[in-house]
Parts: structure tokens; C-alpha cells; sequence
């Protein structure tokens, strides 16, 4: 999308809201992407100055829901404001430029914008335009006609804004990104309608923000930044404020020119520079033609500049102490800056140019030096200049002068500056404009007779001044005294050489800016060393002085007020409750859920995870789950998070063995924020599920009637085949439960079709393990033979360590094509697990026994309990992929083959 | 052309970042004292911290802006292990004790201790907090400097309620810090490694204790 493209866009969107045909002539003059800064935040904003036929102006900044600007229907007026003479624009640099557009003295809005093309040529545009309107009076003395677009503009925002936050919502409630038409939505909405943006907190309630409200409905959504700025929100909160904590002081300035046509220094110019009551505080001393050498002419050498600086400095007003501030020379152009020595640590960003417009708009001869600076908050800007000669060329003096503005450019700001960007500036020199109309005699005479006033009609550089040629915003005092130019050196006399030249006002001193006021304009007829007379002009200067108390004072609650919004933009959420207790048993097998509801209570989006803490691996315990586990909450709502809790044949072992407990504390991480401690707990029913071989060996008790200390004793040693038993008998040579579980199975008959591989029922295999922690019923429990079988299976898998340890995996895996090795094997097992191995692989016989009726195959049995008997370590990862899967295939085909002999033989064999 | 609102960052608008850390019993103000130096507010009304908060505050001390990310951590017991992690990147400690409450400063040497286990050098201050009711005052304030002087440590007697002394603290545990960033920036003389805003986690513990920023 280029910027011709946007441009377009922009040209329909005002058309259709215009409704306008051509006659208008609505065109877009530049466009540029720039972060509106409003009180405490920027948000982005396209900005397009656009022109109408008759002349008029507007800057208009839209809202757009795309960047760069795709359609019609996404932008939406925000502000329109009417470029008129009063509008100006200020350049601020630092990484980003901001510009500040102001009305008057007061900030309107301000943008921050990337150092660019576009930039500067937006700047540009707004910079001519002004300069256009001041100009021209006719058009900016508006007629009420041709103010009708304006205002139609205007009212067109009212209408965005309620499209706009229409469509925020819509947004947020995830109705779908339609973008109503305009005409869907003709009623601007009352601005309080919205619940949310009132119910939120107004930091800016205290403040005087101009034009624009904090959006913060649009922060929430993302599009406005709240803390990125925060160097341009402190410059714009400064700027706003700087009347709170600068004050108006006035100075005196001194300016002088004289054209000293290449003679040499006298004695002292006291006559000029030193002939005031008060000294002034800043003195800017202009020379032209101070060096007429070829020396100065090419090499821009000159032995005059020391003397003649020596000279001023010695002439300086006697009643004060002056340090030079700068010195400039270009050629026969030489401008001095003095200010008094104690304002000289008020004077910073000193800096000087020079801008020659001689021949090929080069050489030195003619054009302009500068000296620019900023005094205490002020910018002071002064030029001298020396504008091309003759009577008949006072274009060339209008172009030389549109030369140095465009040309003289202090580099080394960023953006760069020109004259204009100053607050204060002092042009002076000898601008060279003539007596035009009158011949030397009539211009003579009516010198003569003092006639000043009439002398002054025919003075060219007045009639260009009044044609806006030249000099526009620029102020002259009133000239009350006789030409300075041209004299017989050494006299008062006029010219009378041969070219015999009309006296003319070729010295002339200007300003522009606010809060300057001349109480002297004058020619100082003493000095009679060159053909041009020294002029100096007064000026009572009003420079902005920070009060450096009030100034830190501002500042600091600028930060405060800063700190608090970032404060308050961090991610916030409120969690009901952060102790979640699974109150009730919990059982094995069994699955609890309990919700977490966060609530977004913030002011922006909030994205959470749960994350791991210390050294864990995961997020929680592995009986328990959170799900989801990341996620993104709006804020204003909720998000609810299930925190499920379940106990499997993997996790009840730590749990009864009290190696683990029924205690988890998860760590809920805003991204960006805080974190919250969300601590689980419940109390674990423990379970003959889970316990070890030889735990179960020595219960001659049901499980739930053991005490937990007793069963964690129990669990203590494992499998040292220890012989205390507890409930007072001997240790049984396989788990009760174990026998239990065959029995129920022998008795529902071993006959079943598909037994071990029809699945059980959920309920019916809760009974059963109620059954073995608990001895109740005393009676078998009314169950379906899969249900048992699946109950046994799940039994086994269960038990703390595998019938076949895991000390003994590998050496089974090795031996496993050897019947004789792998019985080896099994007489080393602890006499528990041996008892358990026999008892198992017995009780499988017997059911093979039945393959007649129950269609069971060895090989089947063989594989379905292999991973049963030798249950892989822990940690064992296969990794993924071909070569892994073979692994798997590999192991589980050995395991089998190893269980496999023991189904087919009789262990006497 | 790609410009606009958030899209890039302007200047830093401050010389340097730190990270403080506030630790202390349950209950004896560290969140309060947090709010009062951030939001310049006080509540009565007590809310446990349950995990670990932060809010920020950008000061000037000596002409030179300083942004303090200040962590807020639960005092808890059952937290203990977690709220370890905290230590991490942090450039100063405020260990607080509530002088109403004796038990509160008897545990300051455990804090100290946790400190000493997280941390390998790092900058401390000792607060006794709610000094604002001589009836309810238990914990001396010259049993507390004799302590403190023992420990070499700064101490501070602060009320976030009445807002006493509380600027004072925090402003000298960042001189404290802002001086040791110094020193060891003239040691090295090399730029000081800085942290980043809120993209902390309480990751892996390093295996050897060099927690903290100063090392």
C-alpha cells in the first residue's frame, strides 16, 4: 500500500462523508503515520492535511483500523483541525521526532514520528501552508460558505466516535469483525453510555489535556501503547506545563549592522554599541563588507575579524562584564554574539552557520551568517545577511533572502533546524533594498525637508514586505531616521561620486516571535568611516526562565503520574481463592475437579501460564492436571481453569508410601506480572493399590484399618522380605488381595469367552478395590468376570515395584530365549515376588487350561502380561521415530518370550 | 512506511534499572510499605500476598533517574521455598520486621540467612515497620541498632501508614546500590550488565549461589 494508495482512500472516505462532487476540490496534500500522544498515552493515528479549491486548509487525524490504511470503512475521523495562520509547528528531536502542533502558544496535539522522508515532508506542508495563510488575508478572513466542509468534518467525528467504540465492542465480544457502514449507525451515542470506560479510574481528571481523552477502552484492545512513549509523554506533559514552571523574564538585546565597506578599524565604535542608559544583556553585532581582500574573497582568511572583534569587545556597554557567546564569519559577513558573563550558563545548544548566495548560489560575497542558541527555555535565533546589490535587482534580494531561510540549516540537531524553528528570531544587515521611483534629487530634497514618512513610500523593501514578497511574519520598527547609505566616507555628505547613488535604508534590523517589544531603532551618524552608517535596534525580550524548584517539582509528578499508569497497566488479575482443598477422601482411580475462576481486573489483557518452580519438571504433581494451562483473559472478564485431580496406578505408590503428598502449590505467572501461589491439597484414602509386594504381604488387615504411620512403616524397607506382620499373624506368602482377585475370577469361571481382553466396567472395578481396602462386603461383590479381570490387571500394574524388580529388567531381557536361564532368574527374586511370580504364572496356566471354551492363546497371555511382570523402568525413553518403535517391538517381543515359557511349562519341568 | 504508536521504543527514560527485593514475616508490611512508595496510598484493610508482586517507581538520585522494579514477595512459611527463587537478578534486600511484634524481628535472622543462602553479595537494609504507636512498640529501637551495627547493616524505622521515613528507605537502599554499581563499575570498568522489565521467571536455581546481580 503505498502513500498515493492511502491517499486515495483517504480522498473517498472524505468524499463520502462530505458528500461532495467535484466542484469542491477536496485533495489530500501529504499524509503521514504518526503516535498521537494523549495525556498520558500515544496511540497510533494517520495524519493527512487535506485542501479544498477555494484555499482553505485542514489537518485531518483519523483512526484507522489497519496501518497502512486498507479500506474506507476502517478509518474514522478523530480530529480535524483548520490550518489558519495561528496554527504552527514545532520540531522536538530525540530517538523519535515529536512534533507539536500548536495554536497560538498552545499545544493542540502532539505526534510522535520516525526521523524520515515523511516526516519532513509533512512538517514542510504544514510549514508552507501557515506561511500561505499568513499571507494571504483574503482567505484567511474566511467566508461563512466556505467553513461548511469544515464543519461537516467535524461533525463526521462525532459520528466516528461512535462508530468506533461500536466497533470496539463488537470487537471485544467477538461478534465478528464487521465494520458497519455508516449509515448503520447514524446516532452518535451519549459519550457515558458505555459502562467500562466510566467505571474506570480518570487519571486525568486534574488535567488540562487539550482536544483529545484518554481512550482506554482502545488500550485495552491493544491499539494504544500506554508505556512505549513514555519519553515523548514526558516531553508533551512538560510542554504542557511549562507556564507552571517557567516564567516570563525580560532581557534586553542589542542589535546592531553596519556595513563597513572593507575599511579599517578605528579606535572604538562606543558611538554605536554602548550609547543606552542600561547595558543590554545580549549583544548581536553584524558586519558586511568587514574584509573586501581577495584573501577573504577566496581563502576566507581575514586579518580584520580579530581586529575589529577587538575593537566591539573594547566598545561594549562599560557597566556590565561580557563573554562571547559566538563568532561567525563568512567572507565580509562576520556576526558576533556577546551576552552578559552571567547569563553564560544559560546559554546552551550555541551553534552557527553561513550561507553563501554569490555567484552559483556560492560564494561567500553575499548571503547570510547565523548564530542560534537556546536561552534559559527561549530560542534565539540571529541573522546577518548582505542581499544582492543595485537598485534594479531587489528580486534577487527577495531570492537571496528565500535562499538563507531554505539553506541555513544548524545540522547538528536531529531533526536539523532551520531560522524558522526558533522561538525568537533577529534578522539584520544590510538587505540592500532600494529607493526605487524617485531620482537622487527628489529623494534629496525631500530629506531636505525631513520628510521621512513620504520618503518611505517609495522604499522598495517596504512595498515587497507589503506584497508578502519577502520577509512575511517578520516585524520592522518604524524608521525615524535618515538613510544610512550612501555617504562620502569620512562625512555626512551623500554621494557624490560619479555613479552619484540615492540615499537609501540599506541597513535594516527585523524580528519575529513572541513577546518582543523595540524601544529603539536608530542610525548612528558619529561612526563616519564607510559609506553606510551603523544601525542598532533595542529590544525588550521576554525569554521563558525555568524556576528550577517548580521545574522539579513538575517533573517529579510527571514520573509519579507516569510510574502510577504503568503501575496501573500492569496485568492485574483478582483469583477467588487461592487455597483449593479437595475436601473428602480422594480415592484411587477416581477423578475430582475443582474450578479456578481469574478474573481480569486489570486494564489490559492478561496472559497467564502456569509455570515450573525450583527444580521440577513440570508445572504440578503428576496427579493432578491444569488445564488450560496458558491462556489470555480480556480484561472485564473471567476465565475459569480446571484443576483436576486423579490418582493413577503411577502416582499411588509415593502417595501411600507417604513419599509423596497430597500438596501442591502452583505458581499462576502473568506475563509481564505478578505471579500468585495457588495452593492444592486433599487427603489421600489410601489403597491396597499402589503398596508394595511386601507391604501386602504382611497385612493381614484390611488397608483402611492400618493407621498411616503403620503403613508407611510398612513401605519403609522395601522388599527386604522382613517378617513382622501386622495384625497380629503371619505374614501371608502373597498378597490377600491378589488371592481375592483369583478367587472372584476362578469363581465367575475361567470359561469366559475373551477373557483379560474384554474391557471391565468402571463402577464394578471401584466395588472391587472398595472391596479389598475394606473387607466389605464380607461376601464377593456382585461383579462381571471382565471387571475383575480388569481389576487384576490394574492390581499388578499398580504395585509399587514390579513382580519381576527392576534390578533384575535387563538380565531377564538377556536370558529371555532360554527357558533355563530365565528360571535361574526367578530363583533369585525375593521370596515375595517369587511366591507372586509362581502364584500369577499358576493362576495363568489354569486359564490357558480353559482355552477349549475361553479361546485364550499363550502367546496372547504371554503378551498382554509381559508388560505387566517386567514394567520398564523409569525414565526409559524410546525416544521417537522408526528406529525406536523397532526398539519397543524388540523389548516387548523378549518380555513376552520370557513370560511365555513360564505359561507353557510346569515349573517342575 | 511502518511507523506509529508502540511499534518502537522511544529514548530510555531512565540511566539506570534495579530490582529490589522486599522480604520479611507475614504481616509485617512489606505490601503496605510497596503501595505507600509506588501509589503514595495506604490501606487498613490487610490482604495477605499470596505469590510475588511488583510495581515500579522511577526516582532521581543525584541527577540521575533511577527505575526501581520492587518485588513484593508472600512472607508466608509454606512460600518459603518458592519465594527463594525471587532472589534472582536482585540489586538490593529490604528485610522488614513489624517492631510491634517480637517474634517478627527473632526471625529477621533467618532472613538474613535466606539472603546469605540466595545471594552471594547484595545490598540490605533492615526495616522495622508500623513505628507508628510507642504503646505497641516492642522491638526497641536500640536493641534494633545494636543488632544492626552487629550485622553491618542499615537500619530504618518506618510507618507506611502514618508514611514516615518511607521515601528515606527506599532512597538509601538505592544509594546503596547505586554506590556498589559504581565501585564496581570503576573496578571493572565496564559497562554494568542491566536487567530486564518483567520478563523475570522463577526458573532453575542456579547450581552454585550467584543469585544476585552484584557478583
Amino acid at each position: 500500500m503505498t502513500t498515493a494508495d492511502q491517499m486515495r482512500i483517504v480522498e473517498a472516505k472524505l468524499a463520502r462523508l462530505l458528500g461532495s462532487g467535484p466542484e469542491l476540490g477536496l485533495k489530500g496534500q501529504v499524509l503521514a503515520e504518526g503516535g498521537l500522544i494523549q495525556g498520558w498515552v500515544q496511540s497510533r493515528r494517520l495524519v493527512v492535511v487535506v485542501g479544498v479549491s477555494s484555499g482553505q486548509y485542514a489537518l485531518v487525524i483519523f483512526t484507522s483500523q489497519t496501518f497502512p490504511v486498507g479500506r474506507v470503512e476502517d478509518l474514522a475521523i478523530d480530529d480535524v483541525i483548520p490550518v489558519d495562520k495561528e496554527l504552527k509547528c514545532e520540531i522536538e528531536s530525540g530517538d523519535a521526532v515529536l512534533v507539536n502542533i500548536k495554536s497560538g502558544s498552545s499545544t493542540k496535539i502532539m505526534l510522535e514520528m520516525l526521523p524520515g522522508y515523511h516526516t519532513q515532508n509533512f512538517v514542510a506542508e504544514i510549514y508552507r501552508l501557515t506561511d500561505l495563510m499568513r499571507q494571504d488575508r483574503k482567505v484567511a478572513a474566511s467566508s461563512p460558505s466556505s467553513e461548511t466542509w469544515l464543519n461537516q468534518l467535524r461533525a463526521a467525528k462525532t459520528t466516528d466516535e461512535a462508530l468506533s467504540r461500536d466497533l470496539a465492542q463488537r470487537m471485544r465480544v467477538g461478534e465478528g469483525r464487521d465494520t458497519p457502514t455508516l449509515d448503520a449507525s447514524p446516532i452518535p451515542q451519549p459519550r457515558s453510555g458505555s459502562g467500562r470506560n466510566t467505571a474506570l479510574v480518570d487519571l486525568d481528571a486534574d488535567d488540562d489535556s487539550p482536544n483529545t481523552s484518554l481512550n482506554r477502552q482502545e488500550i485495552a484492545l491493544g491499539g494504544a501503547a500506554p508505556i512505549a512513549a513514555r519519553e515523548s509523554v514526558v516531553k508533551y506533559q512538560m510542554a504542557l506545563k511549562e507556564e507552571q514552571f517557567t516564567h516570563k523574564q525580560t532581557f534586553t538585546v542589542f542589535c546592531g549592522t553596519w556595513n563597513v565597506n572593507g575599511q579599517s578599524p578605528i579606535s572604538q565604535v562606543k558611538a554605536w554599541l554602548a550609547v543606552d542608559e542600561d547595558p543590554p544583556d545580549i549583544y548581536a553585532i553584524g558586519f558586511q563588507e568587514l574584509d573586501l581582500s581577495k584573501e577573504a574573497f577566496v581563502f576566507n582568511e581575514s586579518i580584520k575579524e580579530d581586529e575589529w572583534q577587538a575593537i566591539v569587545f573594547a566598545s561594549l556597554h562599560p557597566q556590565a562584564k561580557y563573554k562571547r557567546v559566538k563568532l561567525v564569519r563568512l567572507v565580509g559577513m562576520m556576526l558576533i554574539v556577546f551576552a552578559k558573563s552571567t547569563h553564560m550558563e544559560h546559554i546552551h545548544e550555541i551553534t552557527s552557520e553561513t550561507v553563501g548566495t554569490g555567484i552559483m548560489g556560492k560564494l561567500g560575497n553575499k548571503g547570510g551568517v547565523a548564530v542560534r542558541f537556546e536561552f534559559h527555555n527561549t530560542s534565539i535565533c540571529f541573522v546577518n545577511s548582505h542581499l544582492a546589490a543595485h537598485v534594479s535587482e531587489f528580486e534577487r534580494r527577495n531570492q537571496d533572502y528565500h535562499d538563507i531561510c531554505a539553506r541555513m540549516v544548524f545540522q547538528n540537531f536531529v531533526p536539523t533546524k532551520s531560522i524558522k524553528d526558533h522561538d525568537q528570531i533577529f534578522w539584520l544587515g544590510d538587505l540592500n533594498y532600494r529607493i526605487t521611483d524617485l531620482d537622487t534629487a527628489t529623494v534629496k530634497e525631500l530629506l531636505q525637508e525631513n520628510n521621512i514618512p513620504d520618503l518611505l513610500l517609495s522604499d522598495q523593501f517596504l512595498q515587497q514586505r507589503k506584497q508578502r514578497r519577502v520577509f512575511t511574519g517578520y516585524k520592522e520598527g518604524d524608521i525615524t531616521f535618515i538613510p544610512t547609505y550612501k555617504f562620502d566616507p569620512g562625512t555626512d555628505m551623500w554621494d557624490t561620486s560619479e555613479k552619484a547613488r540615492a540615499p537609501a535604508w540599506t541597513d535594516r534590523i527585523l524580528w519575529r516571535g513572541d513577546y518582543i517589544e523595540q524601544i529603539a531603532y536608530r542610525s548612528h551618524m558619529e561612526l563616519k568611516v564607510s559609506d553606510h552608517k551603523p544601525v542598532s535596534a533595542v529590544f525588550k525580550a521576554g525569554v521563558k526562565v525555568i524556576d528550577p524548584v517548580k521545574y522539579r517539582k513538575i517533573y517529579e509528578d510527571v514520573m509519579k503520574k507516569l510510574d502510577r499508569l504503568e503501575n496501573e497497566f500492569l496485568p492485574q488479575v483478582t483469583v477467588e481463592n487461592t487455597e483449593i482443598i479437595f475436601d473428602g477422601k480422594v480415592q484411587f482411580l477416581e477423578t475430582y475437579t475443582k474450578t479456578l475462576t481469574v478474573a481480569n481486573t486489570g486494564q489490559v489483557p492478561v496472559q497467564y501460564e502456569f509455570i515450573k518452580k525450583l527444580n521440577d519438571t513440570s508445572i504440578c504433581k503428576a496427579w493432578l492436571t491444569v488445564e488450560p494451562s496458558t491462556g489470555f483473559i480480556m480484561p472485564g472478564e473471567k476465565s475459569d481453569i480446571a484443576l483436576e485431580l486423579h490418582v493413577d496406578k503411577t502416582t499411588a505408590g509415593p502417595l501411600n508410601a507417604g513419599a509423596d503428598q497430597m500438596y501442591d502449590i502452583l505458581v499462576l505467572h502473568l506475563v509481564g506480572g505478578k505471579d500468585i501461589f495457588i495452593t492444592v491439597s486433599g487427603e489421600y484414602q489410601k489403597s491396597c493399590f499402589g503398596a508394595s509386594i511386601n507391604a501386602l504381604c504382611q497385612m493381614t488387615v484390611p488397608i483402611s484399618e492400618l493407621s498411616v504411620g503403620a503403613l508407611m512403616d510398612l513401605e519403609k524397607p522395601p522388599c527386604t522380605g522382613s517378617a513382622i506382620s501386622i495384625g497380629g499373624e503371619e505374614p501371608y506368602p502373597v498378597p490377600k488381595e491378589l488371592w481375592f482377585l483369583c478367587d472372584l475370577i476362578t469363581s465367575l469361571g475361567l470359561d469366559q469367552e475373551q477373557l483379560f481382553l474384554q474391557p471391565g466396567l468402571r463402577k464394578e472395578i471401584l466395588a472391587i478395590r472398595d472391596w479389598l481396602d475394606t473387607g466389605l462386603p464380607v461376601d464377593k461383590p456382585d461383579v462381571s468376570i471382565h471387571s475383575a479381570a480388569e481389576t487384576l490387571l490394574l492390581f499388578l500394574e499398580s504395585l509399587r515395584e514390579p513382580i519381576l524388580p527392576f534390578t533384575l529388567y535387563g538380565r531377564c531381557l538377556d536370558v529371555s530365549s532360554n527357558y533355563l536361564q530365565c528360571k535361574q532368574v526367578i530363583s533369585q527374586l525375593p521370596q515375595n515376588h517369587k511366591n507372586v511370580f509362581n502364584y500369577m504364572t499358576a493362576f495363568l496356566r489354569e486359564v490357558i487350561r480353559h482355552s477349549a471354551q475361553n479361546g485364550i492363546d499363550p502367546k496372547i497371555m504371554a503378551t498382554l502380561f509381559a508388560g505387566i511382570f517386567l514394567r520398564d523402568p523409569p525414565g526409559t525413553n524410546f525416544g521417537s521415530g522408526l528406529r525406536a518403535k523397532t526398539n519397543q517391538q524388540l523389548l516387548d517381543h523378549r518380555k513376552a518370550r520370557f513370560v511365555h515359557h513360564f505359561l507353557i511349562n510346569e515349573p517342575d519341568d | 512506511m511502518a511507523l506509529g504508536g508502540g511499534h518502537h521504543h522511544a529514548s530510555k527514560d531512565y540511566d539506570h534499572l534495579f530490582k529490589l527485593l522486599i522480604i520479611g514475616d507475614s504481616g509485617v508490611g512489606k505490601s503496605s510499605l510497596l503501595v505507600r512508595f509506588a501509589d503514595n496510598t495506604f490501606s487498613g484493610n490487610y490482604i495477605t500476598t499470596i505469590g510475588v508482586d511488583f510495581k515500579i517507581r522511577t526516582i532521581e538520585v543525584r541527577g540521575e533517574r533511577v527505575k526501581l522494579q520492587i518485588w513484593d514477595t508472600a512472607g508466608q512459611e509454606r512460600f518459603r521455598t518458592i519465594t527463594s527463587t525471587y532472589y534472582r537478578g536482585t540489586h538490593g534486600v529490604i528485610v522488614v520486621y513489624d517492631v510491634t511484634s517480637g517474634d517478627s524481628f527473632a526471625n529477621v535472622k533467618r532472613w538474613l540467612h535466606e539472603i546469605d543462602q540466595n545471594c552471594d553479595v547484595v545490598n540490605r537494609i533492615l526495616v522495622g515497620n508500623k513505628n507508628d504507636d510507642p504503646d505497641r512498640k516492642v522491638v526497641l529501637t536500640e536493641d534494633a541498632r545494636r543488632f544492626s551495627n552487629q550485622m553491618n547493616i542499615q537500619l530504618f524505622e518506618t510507618s507506611a501508614k502514618e508514611n514516615l521515613n518511607v521515601e528515606e528507605m527506599f532512597r538509601a537502599i538505592t544509594e546503596l546500590v547505586l554506590k556498589s554499581k559504581r565501585s564496581q563499575q570503576d573496578q571493572l570498568n565496564q559497562p554494568a550488565e542491566s536487567i530486564r522489565v518483567g520478563s523475570r521467571r522463577p526458573g532453575q536455581r542456579p547450581a552454585k549461589k550467584s543469585g544476585c546481580c552484584n557478583k
